[in-house]
């Protein structure tokens, strides 16, 4: 600490004064607690318990209704793991991670990569791809079965198509996926923005010097400098992307869709926690579903550190 | 962080249309109207009539333009509620997020007290609990509270976002310490050194974090979808999706619904376009 | 004026103020908007589940009897249909935010916990606004009876139907005398129908829309298929599954030949089934409530119950029944208020039946009014023959049982899997829901469940 260096080496005949300027100092920053309580109570309340409460109910049978429970043991996890339904949806949300994450992150960068280099009218650019962004997620999966709506959709019509996107299992989820593309992918559009204009130009013009062309310049320059942003780009989509609820059962009509093909893993939670009134059950699935989302993330913090270590 | 700032170039004098930028200008245009065709389908479709918006062969334009739709989600639907509790909701959110993180950033990154290091641990643990995750636990919690049904029970469970007092907890450790410990010698308090030296230093961090706040809160579905069921309270994006109108799913009533959710913040961007972005880019890349 | 810069500031500040206050101001009233504007005597809290031509028919009934009762405001609210409606329902109740009078499905008032998340009917007081038991038809009025408690009251029977162009049939000599469809009675007379239909189909267009991919008409079809039949599906003690997959398998094969016959377009298998009819399709298989739509958009059409291919008559039907969501302190001029609602809705349901509906209060079935109702007069049989789901705790209209085994027929219809196949992994579907425990007493079906 810097404060310790400085009463040391503080004159002596300023002593009490600088002792009380040192003491202020020192308790200005001592006993933060109450900038932090308001926090942590609403912390408490709505993400510790819950999750406490949480890993508590999955050991019972309780119900909707709130009444006492009884105490089941590792009956719920024993059922879930055998439920082929859990693992189906488990794999649903998977298969929507694995379209959505390398789209985004294709998409994105290209998107970012055009609105960087076009010079003229930039934040019309901006405003085109980041717009849908800002509607909410129902409004866009409406407006996505709207247009995959069969006969009178936009999409098979301006494609001269014949395809049933909602209504076959082999489009409906591919139909979810081109709704979050399309809604989500200017969020990591402007993470590219940022960094591309983060990168330096001399960089580039030293490039020039050297008789690189504009491929050259975008492998061994632009990419090389977004690697950290596409690591950040990519985890944050699979984290999301994990967690995909809203979109799917709009578009689907609150129903799991065409042969249960696009019920997530969320919805199945709440499917079992809300229709079928199994509290117990769902909160043991909702922790079998947080175990995998909090690996993903300590994953990702494993791999920065590493990282970071090996740059060193 | 100084990747954060999206440079908006003063306009100079203009450059010359190379070809390369014909070519980009062109594809950038093709692909905004990608980008912009379902929202002006979704327009043109809430200016038809319902029977015009389902009639083969589908067409772009109305033959009969009519704000019908819209006169009807005013004045037969909940709309004008929701968009009231939409309002209510986000601002409420938005408000306490901003004074709770501010002041838990703040915390953790500038004093001292028991167990901080365990603190800051769980609260970054907190960053993997989600409604979507943890939705069913956190009903039953809001429950027992008896807050299902009520303004609180949206907005109190959206007010705890760890990301947010990771924002700012970085930022506040970027502020030179010196500034405070001046104003501490000065006989000035704890209290009076956060909100009249630190706040004001941090303006930008907390108008991204404000804006990030409220536009996920007003685009929030999941959670105001499990905890209220009187449409009545419903914010829009839940009103629109659950609970169709007397009349059925009309799609250019649904349309006109969702323009009117969409809209103010596609307004308000482009208006405040660069605070918006700078404060998306800025919350998005503290994840960093 | 000098500064104009400060002074929009402090506008902006002041605004946003403003706009924060007035907001906590709103979240601490708690009680949304329109808590605001009621000046009524009681105040009755109605939630529906009814849109489309329902919507429109429950709102007139709901504005005549605000015309009745001016010291009675009624707040109705409608939930879109299907699993929400009752996920909001219970959670409601649970929450104990229940409205004072709420819609259910009559199948799934046995698996929605009566007693706890249903508080039970005042006879006395329904009988004192012209509700009684001998008004209706005494099945219908004792599905709604548990333990001997009254806890759901019948508004109507809803049934699946066929509806047919009669335009298209016409061209097809499909018509007989008497303007409606010509009588099936087999698998190979209804497929001849639509052969012929076809011929006389515009380009562009199905033949029959039969909602291929939703799991709950497939369902529906499947159960009155199944009926005609004379499938069953539990023992009586709910001990054992009887369910039989060779029947199930013919019914399969049935509908899956829609397809693969070319009769049904798998691209309009959802809600397009129906904008292919408004477009000219000849045939759709929809619940009656499309009777409005279909009038709305003016086609020559009829409809008739769903063709008995496997010799009986049956259809696939459901009650719309009302129900007291519960409220721990249930009582006073609301709950008053709420009976009074339910029988002024139930006796006025000549308006209902422009939804399509049959009335479940016999009084308003022989009324001169109803008789000329078309099509409803050329399908009203339709109630002599009920197919419905086994009276079980995960039975009813979107309960488990269809979400469970719904999906199964679907694949079956789609081609995912084959007839035989699906009807086998139907059949151990049921098992393992009959062995299942009621989440909510920890009981199977037989050992009663909520049934009992």
């Amino acid at each position: 600490m810097t404060t310790s260096a400085q009463t040391i080496v503080a004159p002596a005949r300023a002593k009490t004064a600088a002792d009380t300027a040192t003491v202020r100092r020192k308790q200005g920053f001592q006993h933060g607690g109450w900038f932090v309580a308001p926090f942590l109570t609403l912390f408490a309340l709505f993400v510790i318990w819950p999750l406490l409460r949480g890993v508590y109910l999955s050991f019972t049978d309780a119900n909707i209704s709130g009444d006492s429970a009884n105490f089941v043991g590792l009956d719920n996890y024993r059922e879930a793991l055998k439920d082929p339904l859990m693992w189906e949806t488990l794999g649903h949300s998977a298969y929507f991670t694995l379209l959505v994450v390398p789209c985004i992150a294709v998409l994105a960068f290209f998107l970012a990569m055009l609105a960087h280099h076009i010079e003229r009218g930039k934040w019309l650019w901006r405003l085109c791809f980041f717009a849908p962004f800002l509607l909410p997620s129902t409004v866009a999966a409406n407006l996505w079965q709207w247009l995959f709506n069969p006969g009178t959709g936009m999409i098979n019509h301006v494609f001269g198509l014949d395809t049933p996107w909602l209504a076959d299992k082999s489009y409906a989820m591919l139909a979810v996926v081109i709704c979050t593309l399309w809604w989500t992918v200017g969020f990591s559009f402007l993470l590219y923005l940022a960094a591309l204009q983060g990168i330096p130009d001399h960089l580039y013009e030293a490039a020039k010097l050297d008789g690189a062309n504009a491929w050259h310049r975008m492998v061994h320059i632009t990419l090389p400098m977004l690697r950290n942003i596409t690591g950040l780009v990519i985890a944050l989509q699979i984290l999301a992307s994990l967690q995909v609820f809203d979109q799917a059962v709009v578009m689907m009509d609150f129903t799991p869709g065409p042969e249960e093909s696009t019920r997530t893993i969320v919805q199945y939670t709440l499917e079992e926690g809300f229709t079928s009134y199994r509290v117990g059950y769902a909160s043991a699935i909702s922790i079998i579903f947080f175990v995998i989302v909090a690996s993903v993330a300590v994953a990702r913090m494993w791999l920065l550190r590493k990282r970071e270590e090996g740059v060193r | 962080m100084t990747a954060t700032q999206i440079r908006v170039r003063a306009p100079k004098a203009r450059k010359p249309w190379t070809p390369s930028q014909i070519v980009l200008t062109l594809l950038g245009a093709a692909v905004s109207a990608v980008f912009m065709a379902p929202l002006a389908w979704a327009l043109f479709t809430s200016l038809k009539s319902e029977t015009e918006a389902v009639a083969v062969p589908t067409h772009w334009l109305p033959k009969d333009w009519t704000v019908q739709a819209w006169k009807a989600i005013f004045e037969t639907g909940n709309i004008t509620n929701w968009f009231v509790n939409s309002v209510v909701v986000s601002v409420c959110v938005t408000a306490v997020v901003l004074l709770v993180s501010a002041l838990a950033g703040y915390g953790f990154a500038r004093t001292e007290f028991r167990g901080k290091n365990a603190l800051m641990g769980l609260v970054m643990a907190g960053l993997m609990v989600s409604p979507a995750v943890l939705g069913v636990p956190l009903f039953t919690t809001v429950q027992q509270m008896g807050m299902v049904d009520t303004y609180w029970g949206m907005i109190l469970p959206q007010c705890a976002p760890a990301a947010m007092v990771y924002i700012l907890y970085k930022f506040f450790q970027g502020i030179p310490r010196e500034l405070e410990e001046a104003a501490f010698i000065d006989g000035a308090g704890r209290w009076r050194v956060f909100f009249t030296i630190v706040l004001p230093l941090s303006r930008p961090s907390l108008a991204a974090v404000g804006i990030f706040t409220f536009i996920a809160s007003w685009n929030n579905f999941l959670w105001p979808y499990m905890v209220t069921n009187n449409p009545d309270l419903m914010t829009m994006p839940n009103g629109i999706a659950t609970v169709m109108n007397s009349y059925g799913i009309q799609w250019a009533q649904l349309m006109a619904g969702g323009l009117m959710a969409g809209l103010p913040l596609i307004i308000v961007f482009v208006f405040f376009q660069r605070q918006i972005v700078a404060g998306v880019a800025h919350t998005g890349l503290a994840g960093q | 004026m000098g500064r104009p810069g400060l002074n929009r500031r402090q506008l902006l500040a002041g605004l946003g103020g403003l706009s924060v206050a007035s907001s906590f101001g709103f979240a601490a009233l708690g009680t949304g908007t329109d808590a605001l504007a009621s000046d009524a005597n009681t105040r009755v809290r109605y939630w529906n589940l009814f849109s489309g031509g329902d919507g429109y028919n429950m709102i007139a009934m709901l504005n005549s009897f605000r015309k009745d009762h001016p010291d009675i405001a009624v707040k109705d609210s409608t939930l879109q249909w299907g699993s929400p409606f009752y996920t909001k329902l219970a959670m409601a109740a649970a929450g104990n935010r229940a409205p004072d009078l709420g819609v259910m499905h009559m199948g799934r008032v046995t698996g929605f916990s009566p007693g706890r998340l249903l508080d039970a009917w005042d006879v006395d007081l329904l009988a004192e606004y012209g509700v009684r038991k001998q008004d209706f038809n005494p099945q219908l009025w004792n599905r709604g009876i548990i333990d001997g408690k009254l806890y759901a009251v019948p508004l109507d029977s809803h049934v699946q139907l066929c509806f047919y162009r009669k335009d298209v049939l016409k061209k097809a000599g499909l018509l007989g005398d008497n303007g409606r469809m010509v009588p099936v009675t087999s698998t190979d007379e209804w497929f001849d129908v639509l052969k012929e239909a076809k011929k006389a189909t515009k380009k562009g267009l199905q033949t029959i829309g039969i909602w291929n991919s939703d799991q709950n008409f497939q369902w529906w079809f499947f159960v009155a298929f199944y009926t005609q039949l004379g499938g069953t599906w539990f023992n009586d003690t709910d001990t054992e599954v009887t369910f039989d997959t060779d029947k199930a398998t013919q019914v399969l094969q049935f509908l899956r030949r829609h397809i693969t016959d070319g009769y049904a377009n798998p691209t309009f298998g959802g809600p397009a089934s129906a904008e292919q009819f408004v477009n000219g399709s000849p045939f759709v298989w929809e619940g009656n409530w499309s009777v409005p739509v279909y009038d709305t958009a003016k086609i020559d059409y009829g409809a008739t119950p769903l063709p008995p291919v496997f010799g009986k008559p049956a259809t696939h039907a459901e009650s719309h029944a009302f129900v007291l969501p519960h409220q721990s302190d249930r009582g006073g001029p609301a709950n008053e208020g709420a009976h009074q609602l339910a029988a002024y809705i139930i006796r006025h349901a000549q308006q209902w039946a422009l939804g399509g509906h049959i009335p479940a209060y016999r009084p308003v079935l022989s009324t001169d009014a109803y008789k000329k109702l078309t099509p409803q007069n050329e399908y009203v049989s339709a109630m002599d023959h009920q197919a419905t789901e086994p009276k079980v705790w995960f039975a009813g209209s979107t309960g488990i049982l269809a979400q469970r085994v719904g999906p199964i027929v679907v694949s079956s219809t789609m081609g995912s899997a084959k007839p035989d196949s699906a009807a086998r992994r139907m059949k151990s579907e049921l098992t393992r829901l009959l062995a299942s425990k009621n989440p909510m007493d920890g009981k199977t079906a037989a050992q009663g469940g909520a049934v009992a």
